[in-house]
């Protein structure tokens, strides 16, 4: 199976620190710093919180990819 | 300093350092260390006659920054506040050899105690201010070219202060290091280790020109026939009268070269300072008899360690953190602890006086509340699933979960029985979640972040 | 507790709108289960902005509230403090970020819009499944520790001292004064420093 490059739109879900990353991802914003559209964030109230089930239901609901950040 | 002594809702501990602090906002418990004075300050007069008599005369000062003489005890200067002499442990002979002892014999009110201990006090406290102040780069580390300290005529600025005032080594008369002669030309540099990103540090330290303006301009008017070289990168003058200072200082004659020096090396009893002048695009040599440098403000020996004890952050150069650059300038990511000063960065005295007094308005604008209300988003146990395996209590960065006993009535055969289980202290917690994953029967939940409600979140995202 | 929830559009301005259709997202938003009143509004910020949001949870007697505008880290408290003026706890709501992660961010209208729809999908999910919590207080010891007996130190005791509160000011060395009492006259006025 191959993908089309040009047409696949990954689906990324961002678990996002609200003290450091989410704030960083406010940063970019305000810096007007384009990304990809297909980064979806959600907010934690600190990387602790981050449990390894979060992950695999991600995947297991169809993400693409995961990103941790913190 | 007289008006922070007598004023009667202040109690002051000096010689004295923060050695604990834990809690939070509205109910810190602090622990602080009187070090031993080995004087008893209740008894002591502050008449000086010990100071006086005290044959271990020959000690470097350290408060004129080792260019003068202090016996053993001593007072940090003479109108030190509280105006009471402690003993230098290190070079009492009493304390070191147990001889000596006039100290104690000459008294007159029974206040020396060589038997005295470092003494530990409990505090509580509702909030705290960071005033810890900066120290002054050690460029005789970093600049080979100056002479790594090697020539005694190579001195900064706090020296040059001393050096100039009425209470100083010299009585305020200008006279070098090496030999004692009043020296004609003083060449001053700047930005020693501020602006430098290769030997330094990248901020620039803000003080650094104005108070070379005043030295300068000190020069001038207090030695006849003087000439005052200031070596610049830029003037930066920015601060009500600063600019008109300035201009006061060069009006007086003082000769401003822009250009960094590269070397400085002696010749005869004088000092080469080889530069160049960038306006003029040449090269330039001047001979001077006192070099002085404008060191780098570097944030005061001892405060990483302080900030760890309290747990809050600095910047890359070691700076205490404000919580926000512009809207917070006082605040810090620990509610509760604000700042005063040159600990956040460097400042001269208004800014450090202003800082001081808008840290003091966050304090009572906290001290108006009776109680304070606090963020509920905070971890929380359900008893019926917690199995008291205490694996969260070593997680929690905030010391916020312990263990306790509980009663089960019992049943199927058993009579009443106790078992442990976790408990949150709410006020500690911070609600960063960190207990949760760790918890192996989901009895732990953070509210707001739930895992169900984190689950939902995801669900929703990869429909 | 029923589920009725208000999903609040912010076009902030032209910040929000000029990359994300917010009509468009508001209609998605009516479709999602538990949505009981979608609506958009240039800026949900402002006073008549936070009035929008009390006036429609009473007339629409909506339980749970989405606002999707500018960063949380930005407005949470200003539209928490709406949400309790209009007779809800404050924790029944959620912040969607459309403008930091997501106006800004992307160029493409029509990604940006269903992007947007999706993080309100989200914010939907998780406001469903919120519950109220009760804002717990702790009382305060009125005593302040200064550590540093310097020019700030000295200036933020006596500050607090004069306010009526007591101080405790603490200072390693033997005197308090710190560098100000090592210098000459101070610029620009050249009074003395001690």
């Amino acid at each position: 199976m191959s993908i089309d490059n040009e047409k696949w739109e990954p689906k990324v879900i961002v678990f996002a620190c609200n003290w450091c990353s989410y704030a960083a991802a406010d940063l970019a914003g305000l810096n007007h710093l384009e990304y990809p559209a297909d980064v979806r964030i959600i907010r934690t109230p600190c990387s602790g919180r981050m449990d390894p089930m979060l992950v695999l239901r991600a995947f297991n609901r169809g993400a693409d990819g995961v990103l941790l950040s913190g | 300093m007289v008006a922070v002594a007598q004023h009667p809702n202040i109690e002051l501990m000096t010689y004295t350092e923060v050695s604990k602090i834990s809690g939070y906002i509205g109910n810190f418990n602090v622990q602080v260390k009187k070090k031993a004075k080995y004087v008893d300050w209740d008894l002591c007069t502050g008449c000086g006659l010990c100071t006086e008599k005290c044959p271990t005369k020959k000690l470097k000062d350290e408060f004129d920054l080792n260019m003068g003489l202090r016996p053993a005890i001593h007072k940090v200067f003479p109108q030190a506040v509280p105006g009471k002499p402690y003993i230098d442990p290190d070079n009492c002979r009493k304390l070191t050899e147990d001889k000596c002892g006039v100290c104690e014999k000459i008294c007159p009110t029974k206040a020396i105690k060589f038997d005295d201990k470092d003494e530990y006090i409990d505090l509580e406290i509702g909030a705290i201010v960071m005033a810890t102040g900066y120290d002054l780069f050690n460029w005789e580390a970093a600049y080979g070219e100056y002479g790594y300290g090697k020539y005694p005529d190579v001195i900064s600025g706090l020296h040059f202060e001393r050096l100039v005032s009425a209470g100083g080594p010299t009585s305020g008369h200008i006279k070098r290091p090496s030999d004692g002669k009043e020296p004609k030309s003083v060449a001053f540099i700047k930005c020693v280790g501020s602006r430098d990103d290769t030997k330094g540090k990248s901020y620039c330290s803000r003080a650094c020109c104005m108070y070379t303006a005043k030295h300068a301009y000190q020069v001038k008017t207090k030695i006849e026939d003087s000439e005052a070289y200031v070596f610049y990168m830029d003037v930066r003058t920015g601060g009500k009268n600063y600019e008109e200072f300035y201009q006061r200082s060069l009006n007086a004659g003082a000769t401003y070269i822009r250009g960094r020096v590269s070397k400085i090396y002696p010749r005869g009893d004088k000092l080469v300072l080889k530069s160049e002048d960038t306006l003029i695009g040449r090269p330039i040599e001047v001979e001077a008899d006192l070099v002085v440098l404008a060191t780098a403000m570097v944030p005061s020996a001892g405060s990483l360690d302080l900030a760890k004890t309290i747990g809050f952050s600095t910047d890359k150069d070691g700076w205490y953190q404000e919580a926000h650059p512009k809207l917070q300038p006082v605040e810090t990511f620990s509610a509760g602890v604000y700042l005063a000063g040159a600990c956040q960065g460097p400042k001269d005295i208004p800014d450090s006086v202003a800082q001081a007094s808008a840290a003091a308005v966050k304090v009572c604008g906290l001290f108006s509340k009776t109680e304070l209300a606090t963020e509920p988003m905070t971890s929380e146990v359900d008893i019926s699933k917690c199995s008291g395996c205490a694996l969260c209590v070593p997680i929690c960065p905030y010391n916020a979960i312990s263990l306790k006993e509980i009663n089960e009535r019992g049943g199927h055969g058993h009579g009443p029985f106790t078992r442990t289980v976790a408990e949150v202290n709410s006020s500690l917690c911070q609600g960063c979640g960190a207990c949760i994953p760790a918890c192996r029967t989901a009895a732990l939940n953070l509210k707001g972040y739930t895992d169900e409600q984190l689950v939902s979140e995801v669900d929703a995202l990869c429909l | 507790m029923k589920k009725r929830a208000g999903v609040f559009v912010c076009q902030c301005g032209t910040n929000i709108e000029a990359t994300i259709d917010t009509e468009k997202v508001a209609e998605y938003a009516r479709t999602l289960p538990g949505v009981a009143y979608a609506t958009t509004y240039k800026y949900m910020c402002s006073d008549p902005g936070q009035e929008l949001i009390r006036t429609a949870i009473e007339e629409h007697q909506l339980e749970q509230i989405v606002i999707a505008s500018c960063s949380p880290r930005m407005h949470e408290n200003t539209f928490r403090k709406a949400v309790v003026g209009g007779g809800l706890n404050g924790y029944m709501f959620e912040m969607v970020n459309i403008r930091e992660q997501d106006s800004w961010v992307h160029h493409d209208r029509d990604a940006a819009t269903k992007k947007a729809e999706d993080l309100i999908r989200m914010g939907v999910s998780k406001v469903l499944k919120n519950k109220p919590l009760q804002v717990s207080t702790i009382p305060i010891t009125k005593k302040a520790l200064v550590i540093g007996g310097g020019i700030a130190g000295m200036q933020a005791a006596l500050d607090i001292a004069e306010a009526g509160h007591q101080v405790v000011l603490v200072e390693r060395e033997a005197s308090i004064g710190g560098k100000m009492t090592q210098l000459d006259k101070t610029f620009p006025t050249m009074d003395c420093a001690a």
